[in-house]
């Protein structure tokens, strides 16, 4: 724990993993601080500028901006984790079966996953949507068959360096079960290389989901999920800018902050440093 | 025979620290390099042998000279930040510089002779297309033991061996006529047959062209029978200076002596070879008490708080063993 | 030296590599490689990098296989191994690499890397019993004094090389095979490791298999010396036989090119 907490080197890094956290805690435990119902709509308080009531002003149909903003950090978030932690299953798998595999399998999967990264995330999810009806499933859907080849690739990548290490060779001669391989000698050293991956890739995911919910195909209305809420106020931008900039500037925030904490991470966890070695940086 | 010239490369006191680092890594080193002396520096990982070397020559990246004076040639070089940029004017022409991996020390998109004719043109004005420099590059690939200098003019470095390829950064060198050559670790990376005939050319070739040689390298055994003197270093410290015909004759500084005494040279038998105890100080220990003292069956308290002596220049050794051990009779 | 079945034979065994495509490394082959170790020796296989002499220390230890010939430990052919049978071989036959900054899992401590030899192979064993077994190996590598709770880059190359040799040492092998452990260490440390190596030879009655280009360590520790060039092997005997009065060209040369 004290070694994370030296990670953040500036004030930029520490606010980074300052947001963070409470944006976390807001997805957490956001509902029961909100003072209105999400849902509670109520014409006669519609596009009410902020005030001590609604802190941040009310949307279209009377709805308390802040309220929504507070229950849709648990539906964003929650989103978003739901497709990293499919994703990062899926591919992890594939990938570290690729890479123990070895061969012609490997091959054939790895060209796999190329071809499949060919494919473009909206056309797919605007294609479910069709299929299935638009909904924040459908695109929690398409965004974890798009986004699958990256881990597997990475994944692969990272497995095969590591199994040519001589730790490893040194495992096989002692007769060191796949398992214990897999779990104690592969997953433990390459678990730097994956974190940093998934700490840049919410602020993708999120924004993916933000952007599918705002053009329509993935988080319906009413649902207060950020991108949506842009998009439901999106008319509104001149008479009540509240309604936009509150969800925009949340999506803006998360963003930022998990890709700081992401290059901070992949700063500290570089194995490329020669922390590791005895021998002076000077190679004297 | 070397008489007493006026030094070509000359150390006084000089430290080397690095660029995010508060202390020196290396500190309190003065020696001097005769023309035409063969010097060799001998030291472990951690000794800041490659640092000093690099970083006097303006060639490290995150290291600089934090203190002391370096004079070439009679003429001292500015200190501090001007250091990196008028050292950087001495390679290429007063200096060359053999690197320790001849894997990467040639680009590997440019033909071998153009890369000699471009050393020319940067070292002596030729220009690069002219027939005499294109002489000039065939009669120094031929020098250094190409065969067939001619096809080897055109042709890529990665059609060439390592061992090949140091001769090549070694007529490089040569070819710019410089009057010292440093050679840093030129052959550890090739097998020992290639390692002998690299070090016996670069050694032969600099007596017939009169240059200073500068060779570093932790094989202490292959100083003692190629060179005139060996700087040895330890934890960033300058600890002897001795001339290597007097290896075995005279007691030498304690840690030179358990040096050669651990390496498992011919005619030695296992009873005869003794290990020093404990592990190797790294570099940046500083000027205060011996960095050796740990791990010397010699050391008294003194060594452990006193100054370490620096070399005054006067003798051609030198021993800055606080127990005078190893100074000259 | 005892008669019967020698420990490890290998007659005309050959391995080729195929060339990749694209990649830079020259493909080599071994050729016809036939050598016998026996029981309670310490025989040298001495060439320079690319000699085929770590391909050949990866066959006997079984962690690459071989195309033609026979190889035969203890009598018993390797060629086609059960799953027991080639477990059974590990608790027999350990190898120490050269590159001690190599050879341990980063992400486990020193410990549990001795604890998990001594799970595999020493079996029946209680936890304290191990905990007390790995201790005993670690002191007898020279690091009693050093916590064996740490990662490894808490310790220097030296330390490493120790460790790993203690790893190997754990399943009570019969036979080591070291690839170059010592050509990464530092001079004094070298020493400190060879003079290891000789304690243990003498306390432990190991058959070593020692590969190296350094001929004066071969000179020092090697009952027999097979010397290897381009995949095969040129000359072969007594230590003392091979490095005063070398038969083969190739051999004479790498004599006179030592320092």
């Amino acid at each position: 724990m004290r070694r994370l907490l030296s990670y953040p080197r500036s004030t930029i890094e520490w606010s980074a993993v300052v947001v963070a956290c409470l944006i976390v805690l807001m997805a957490l435990f956001g509902r029961w601080f909100a003072p209105f119902d999400a849902l509670q709509i109520d014409f006669r308080n519609k596009l009410k500028a902020p005030s001590f009531v609604h802190l941040l002003g009310t949307d279209e149909t009377g709805r308390d901006v802040l309220s929504r903003l507070l229950f849709g950090a648990q539906l964003t978030l929650s989103s978003t984790l739901t497709v990293l932690v499919i994703v990062v299953l899926i591919g992890c798998t594939i990938g570290l079966f690729s890479a123990l595999i070895g061969g012609a399998i490997d091959n054939l999967l790895m060209r796999l996953a190329d071809i499949w990264l060919g494919f473009p995330p909206l056309i797919l999810a605007l294609g479910f949507a069709s299929a299935l009806g638009a909904s924040l499933e459908a695109a929690i859907l398409a965004l974890v068959l798009s986004w699958w080849p990256n881990y597997a690739r990475l994944t692969r990548m990272v497995a095969s360096d590591i199994l040519a290490r001589k730790f490893i060779a040194s495992a096989d001669a002692l007769g060191v079960p796949l398992t214990r391989k897999i779990f104690a000698y592969l997953i433990p050293n390459a678990f730097d290389v994956m974190i940093v991956q998934v700490s840049l890739d919410v602020s993708a995911v999120m924004l993916a989901i933000s952007g599918l919910s705002f053009i329509g195909v993935g988080a319906q209305i009413p649902a207060p999920e950020w991108g949506a809420m842009i998009a439901d106020g999106r008319s509104y931008v001149s008479k009540a800018w509240w309604i936009v900039s509150a969800p925009g500037l949340m999506i803006f925030l998360t963003a930022v902050s998990f890709n700081i904490i992401g290059d901070m991470l992949r700063r500290e966890l570089d194995p490329t440093l020669r922390r590791d070695r005895r021998e002076g940086p000077a190679g004297a | 025979m070397l008489e007493a010239a006026a030094p070509l490369l000359e150390l006084d006191d000089v430290s080397v620290a690095l660029n995010d680092g508060a202390r020196p890594m290396v500190s309190g080193i003065s020696l001097s390099i005769r023309p035409r002396e063969v010097f060799g520096v001998v030291g472990e990982s951690g000794s800041g042998k490659t640092l000093l070397a690099r970083t006097i020559f303006g060639l490290h990246d995150e290291a600089h000279v934090a203190g002391g004076r370096i004079s070439f040639n009679g003429e001292e070089l500015p200190q501090h930040g001007r250091h990196r940029a008028a050292a950087a004017k001495l390679l290429g022409h007063d200096v060359g510089f053999v690197p320790q991996d001849p894997f990467s020390s040639l680009n590997p998109s440019m033909r071998v002779g153009k890369q000699i004719t471009e050393a020319l043109y940067l070292a002596k004005g030729m220009p690069m297309h002219a027939a005499q420099t294109r002489e000039r590059a065939i009669g120094v690939l031929a020098e250094v033991g190409i065969p067939e200098p001619e096809l080897a003019f055109n042709q890529f470095p990665d059609q060439f061996s390592g061992g090949m390829r140091q001769r090549i950064v070694f007529a490089i060198a040569l070819s710019q006529e410089p009057k010292l050559l440093v050679a840093d670790e030129p052959t550890t990376a090739l097998d020992a047959i290639t390692q002998r005939r690299v070090i016996e050319l670069i050694l032969e070739r600099s007596r017939t062209h009169n240059l200073a040689v500068l060779l570093i390298t932790h094989n202490l055994e292959l100083l003692r029978q190629s060179v005139d003197r060996i700087a040895v270093l330890y934890g960033g410290q300058l600890h002897n200076i001795v001339k290597s015909a007097d290896v075995g004759q005279r007691p030498l500084h304690p840690y030179t002596e358990a040096l050669f005494a651990c390496i498992p040279s011919k005619g030695r038998t296992l009873a005869e070879i003794r290990s020093i105890p404990g592990e190797p100080v790294g570099a940046g220990f500083g000027t205060t008490g011996c960095a050796f003292a740990s791990r010397c069956g010699f050391a008294v308290e003194t060594c452990r708080t006193a100054r370490l002596p620096l070399n005054d220049g006067k003798g051609e050794s030198f021993s800055a063993c606080l127990l005078g051990r190893g100074a000259e009779p | 030296m005892s008669q019967g079945v020698p420990m490890v034979e290998l007659e005309g065994v050959a391995k080729r590599f195929s060339r990749r495509a694209f990649v830079q490394s020259r493909s080599f082959a071994l050729h016809d490689i036939s050598l016998t170790v026996e029981r309670g020796e310490v025989v040298g296989i001495l060439g320079e990098s690319g000699s085929g002499k770590s391909t050949v220390a990866n066959i006997i230890t079984r962690l690459t296989a071989y195309d033609s010939g026979s190889y035969r430990f203890e009598g018993r052919d390797m060629k086609r191994l059960s799953r027991a049978e080639s477990f059974e071989f590990k608790s027999k036959v350990q190898i120490v690499f050269q590159d001690p900054y190599g050879s341990l899992n980063p992400r486990a401590t020193v410990q549990d890397s001795l604890l998990e030899a001594l799970v595999l192979h020493q079996r029946g064993l209680s936890r304290q019993q191990r905990l007390a077994q790995a201790a005993r190996l670690f002191e007898e590598v020279g690091l009693g004094s050093q916590s064996s709770a740490r990662y490894p880059h808490a310790f220097s190359g030296g330390q490493r090389q120790r460790i790993a040799i203690a790893r190997a040492l754990a399943v009570q092998p019969e036979l080591l095979v070291c690839d170059e452990p010592l050509s990464s260490l530092d001079v004094s440390i070298q020493a400190q490791i060879l003079e290891l190596f000789v304690r243990l030879i003498r306390d432990r009655h190991l058959t070593i298999i020692f590969i190296s280009h350094d001929v004066s360590v071969m000179r020092l520790l090697c009952d027999r010396v097979y010397v290897m060039n381009q995949g095969r092997i040129v000359e072969s005997g007594r230590t003392s036989d091979v490095l005063e009065h070398p038969k083969d060209d190739y051999t004479a040369r790498l004599l006179e090119a030592v320092y």
